[in-house]
């Protein structure tokens, strides 16, 4: 009886225990909730930022915040290609090597300093000088700059940029280069800094940073948060968004998730996964919105040995990928299917693949392959990294192999590693077919073609054409838009016949937001720009 | 023997001082050699999936990592021994400056999780041993091993799932954001400055925030003390002079109280530097699990992001703290029992 007793005693005891600490944390929702007071909102987001000094970021997490913080001379509005003035009035060509750039009067940084086209050429100066190893500009500049041989160190052109008066900035350009323009859009190449407050030669901290966009830094703690308010010296269209916005930063998906759903945040953007997607569209507290979306995934082949030396082999997979399975059995279609290395919404662009091979056929794949010569099924290794591009990137490995092996006519060994050690093994050909994914850096066609497709492209697949690469030099220093499309349906045309990569997915810009938010939809489009002044809580 | 200097404390103390050079020398070389010999660089982590070779390598030049090894490891110690760790190269802050604003989180993290594993595990362990095979026994043993062998992150998101959403509770964070907006950072521990703030709101909203975090920590450690607690009240409860002073007609209880569970907790203060290292562990997997914006979880980050010099940063600061709370144990032993020194 007493050893019964204090065992009771001993359980209350314990029960006790966990009810006080329970009650310790309170039942009144107000810590969870995201509501910052004041008209202020939440942005949550696993990007992160790698500088707030343009001179020194060529990522989303920093652009997002860039394009909010300064102005650029040309910018993208929202649900639009077209690229229109922001600091500039209007931006002409003379001739595709001249770019004249007019300012619009009156434009201040937030500290009250004026802005002139002598802060605008410091900008361009200062980020080359710097030529920072995360920055953008000695990557996007080159039209302005040069590389000295030896040294590897870039530097302005002579007479690159003339300032006749405070309002007129002139690029002179040393190669015909009609995208330039679009480049001027993109922060982390072209943001205009004060010239006063920015050094000439280092970066600038960032919680210090100056700029003259909607809205102003007023508090900013690296992978933690950052605070903007309304910039009250802004003289430009973008006005209007709530007067405080913060922005929290997430360490992964899971933990964004789950403050949406807690109501911590106001808005959760970038990135949730495709589980992330599904689950939350069920909760009736929160909205998921989508827009448009310019991420790419694409399958690139080693062109240069091994079995894609032979084009037949590279057709006849690409004959043989069904997208849209993929991106309903590895996405829940959080991803639309892509038809060419261009994504939909971009002047120029056209579904090549779809034209060329139509729909996935397994008996045109074998007559491909017979036709060549090609012993099946065809052994080929299938590069992919579980650490880069998601946890459903695994998914659409395994349905890739999956759509080629039951064709019978290939026989696919997945290989996978880490991000870091597969950067170096698919430049030295460990795999025949790989995954990987692209980000644009300006609203052009131009971004999807020349990166790709140029000497192999960036990823060096050994892929060469000297017909593409005449073309793309066509394309780039021709003004007249109407036959730069042209050009550039010709290119996506040639990747489909000579097929060095396989399109897979496009990624839709998706965002989940809470009761009371307005606006979000406005400025979910294929530039990834967050225009925080087009959002507000009521 | 005891007045021979070789069992003298000052000795002993300045001994103990002076290995925590080499000990603090080794961890630096350690995680110099580890960060090189892994995968990758700041350069392929940062914008490997844009640039082509040639670029990557004029911005790895340009970085220096390029440069002999030995050269970069004699950079690497003279700039700990300058305590200057440089910028990091993945955000652009001041690696002192991550240490001073993040190390606080990681503190008040870790204090309250000792709290709270002295406050729930002591008195279980008591519970435990002085009922020896009851029910509340077996109960009590059970949640000691369920607490120490499961892992963090689960038990983190199981109190995210079932504990904070039901009970209005946040998921992560140290604070709303407007709280850590608008509280003056005066020590740069949040916990303290919000205190000092004097509001009461923000004041509540951290503690919020803290509690989960603690508790998934504070469970961890819980476990070790509660059978550390149970094994000592056993061992002190067949002492004779337990014995004895129950022959006096002295109560169960209050022999218990007031003479068993002192004896008991003598151990327990040398565990308790001990389990600092496994505290500063289990730290990174909370924060990680609760987006704890402490030296932890940024540690994870930097990694990933093979931001050399903010890793060899925060592990040297891990090092030193974990060198000189062993050392501070090991002459606290020694202040406490002579024995140790010979």
């Amino acid at each position: 009886m007493k050893k019964r007793m204090r065992s009771a005693i001993a359980i209350a005891g314990a029960g006790a225990l966990a009810l006080a600490i329970s009650a310790c944390g309170g039942n009144d929702n107000g810590s969870g909730g995201g509501a910052s007071g004041g008209g202020g909102w939440i942005l949550g987001t696993t990007d992160t930022v790698t500088a707030l000094d343009p001179a020194g970021s060529y990522d989303l997490g920093s652009s997002t915040l860039e394009y909010n913080l300064y102005q650029t001379l040309l910018t993208v509005p929202a649900n639009s290609t077209d690229i229109v003035g922001d600091a500039a009035q209007k931006c002409e060509y003379g001739d595709p090597k001249t770019l004249t750039c007019t300012l619009k009067p009156g434009l201040k940084f937030s500290n009250g300093d004026a802005l002139t086209s002598s802060d605008v050429k410091y900008s361009f100066e200062r980020a080359i000088k710097i030529q920072d190893p995360n920055g953008a500009a000695i990557y996007l500049l080159g039209s302005i700059t040069k590389t000295d041989d030896k040294s590897g160190v870039v530097t302005l052109d002579d007479n690159a940029i003339e300032t006749p008066d405070d309002t007129t900035v002139i690029f002179h350009l040393n190669k015909p280069d009609t995208t330039f323009q679009y480049v001027l859009t993109y922060p982390g190449a072209a943001a205009i800094v004060d010239e006063d407050v920015f050094p000439a030669d280092t970066k600038l901290a960032d919680e210090k940073v100056i700029g003259s966009g909607p809205y102003k830094l007023a508090q900013y703690k690296a992978k933690d948060q950052a605070v903007l308010q309304k910039n009250t010296d802004y003289t430009g269209d973008n006005t209007g968004g709530a007067s405080q916005v913060f922005i929290k930063y997430y360490s992964d998906n899971t933990a964004l998730k789950l403050a949406a759903q807690n109501g911590e945040v106001d808005v959760a953007w970038r990135s949730l996964s495709p589980t992330d997607i599904s689950a939350l569209k069920s909760d009736s507290k929160l909205t998921v919105a989508t827009g448009k979306g310019s991420e790419i995934r694409y399958w690139t082949w080693r062109v240069d040995k091994g079995i894609g030396q032979n084009v037949a082999v590279r057709q006849a997979a690409a004959q043989l990928i069904d997208r849209e399975k993929i991106a309903s059995a590895a996405y829940d279609d959080t991803v639309s299917p892509l038809y060419s290395v261009v994504p939909p919404g971009y002047a120029g662009q056209k579904d090549s693949f779809k034209e060329a091979y139509g729909t996935p056929d397994v008996a045109k794949a074998k007559q491909i392959l017979d036709k060549a010569g090609v012993k099946t099924p065809v052994a080929l290794t299938l590069g992919w990294t579980p650490t880069h591009y998601g946890p459903a990137s695994e998914d659409e490995m395994n349905e890739v192999k999956r759509q080629l092996e039951a064709s019978g006519l290939f026989k696919v060994t997945p290989k996978s590693t880490e991000w870091e050690q597969y950067q170096t093994l698919y430049k030295q050909g460990a795999y025949d077919l790989w995954m990987l994914g692209w980000f644009p850096d300006y609203p052009d066609a131009d971004d999807y073609l020349s990166p790709f497709l140029v000497n192999g492209g960036f990823f060096q697949n050994g892929y060469k054409n000297p017909e593409v690469n005449k073309l793309v030099a066509e394309e780039q220093g021709n003004s007249d838009q109407g036959q730069r499309e042209k050009i550039e349906g010709q290119l996506q045309d040639i990747a489909a016949r000579d097929v060095p990569l396989i399109p897979s997915w496009v990624g839709q810009n998706t965002a989940v937001y809470g009761k009371g938010m307005s606006g979000v939809e406005s400025t979910l489009d294929p530039s990834f720009i967050f225009r925080l002044w087009l959002v507000s809580k009521k | 023997m005891a007045g021979t200097g070789s069992g003298s404390l000052p000795r002993y103390i300045a001994q103990r001082v002076l290995l925590v050079i080499p000990m603090i020398w080794v961890i630096l070389t350690l995680v110099f050699v580890v960060l090189r010999v892994a995968p990758g660089d700041p350069i392929s982590a940062a914008v490997g999936g844009k640039l082509d070779a040639d670029a990557l390598a004029q911005r790895r030049e340009a970085l220096g990592l390029n440069r002999p090894m030995i050269a970069q490891y004699w950079d690497y110690l003279s700039s700990v021994a300058h305590l200057d760790f440089g910028t990091t190269f993945s955000d652009n802050q001041p690696v002192l400056r991550v240490i001073r604003d993040n190390g606080g989180a990681t503190l008040s993290l870790t204090l309250a999780a000792f709290a709270i594993a002295l406050v729930v595990g002591i008195p279980l362990g008591l519970l435990a041993g002085r009922y020896r095979d009851s029910v509340a026994d077996v109960v009590i043993r059970l949640f000691g091993i369920l607490s120490y062998a499961a892992p963090i992150f689960f038990v983190g998101f199981l109190l995210q799932v079932y504990v904070a959403q039901p009970l209005g509770l946040p998921t992560g964070g140290a604070s709303s954001p407007m709280t850590a907006f608008l509280v003056t950072p005066h020590t740069h521990i949040l916990l303290i400055d919000v205190f000092l703030s004097g509001n009461g709101t923000a004041i509540t909203d951290v503690l919020k925030h803290l509690l989960l975090p603690s508790l998934t920590l504070g469970l961890l450690i819980c476990g070790v003390f509660i059978r550390l607690v149970r094994v000592n009240i056993l061992q002190t409860m067949q002492a004779d002079y337990v014995e004895a002073a129950e022959a006096r007609g002295i109560s169960r209880g209050k022999v218990t109280r007031r003479h068993a569970l002192r004896n008991a907790l003598v151990p327990v203060v040398t565990v308790i530097g001990l389990q600092f290292a496994m505290l500063l562990g289990g730290a990174v997997l909370t924060e990680s699990t609760f987006n704890w914006p402490g030296l932890g979880q940024k540690l994870v980050d930097y990694i990933n992001e093979r931001d050399y010099g903010a890793v060899q940063g925060i592990v040297t600061i891990f090092a030193i703290a974990v060198v000189l709370v062993s050392v501070l144990v090991d002459v606290v032993n020694a202040l406490i029992d002579p024995r140790v020194r010979y």
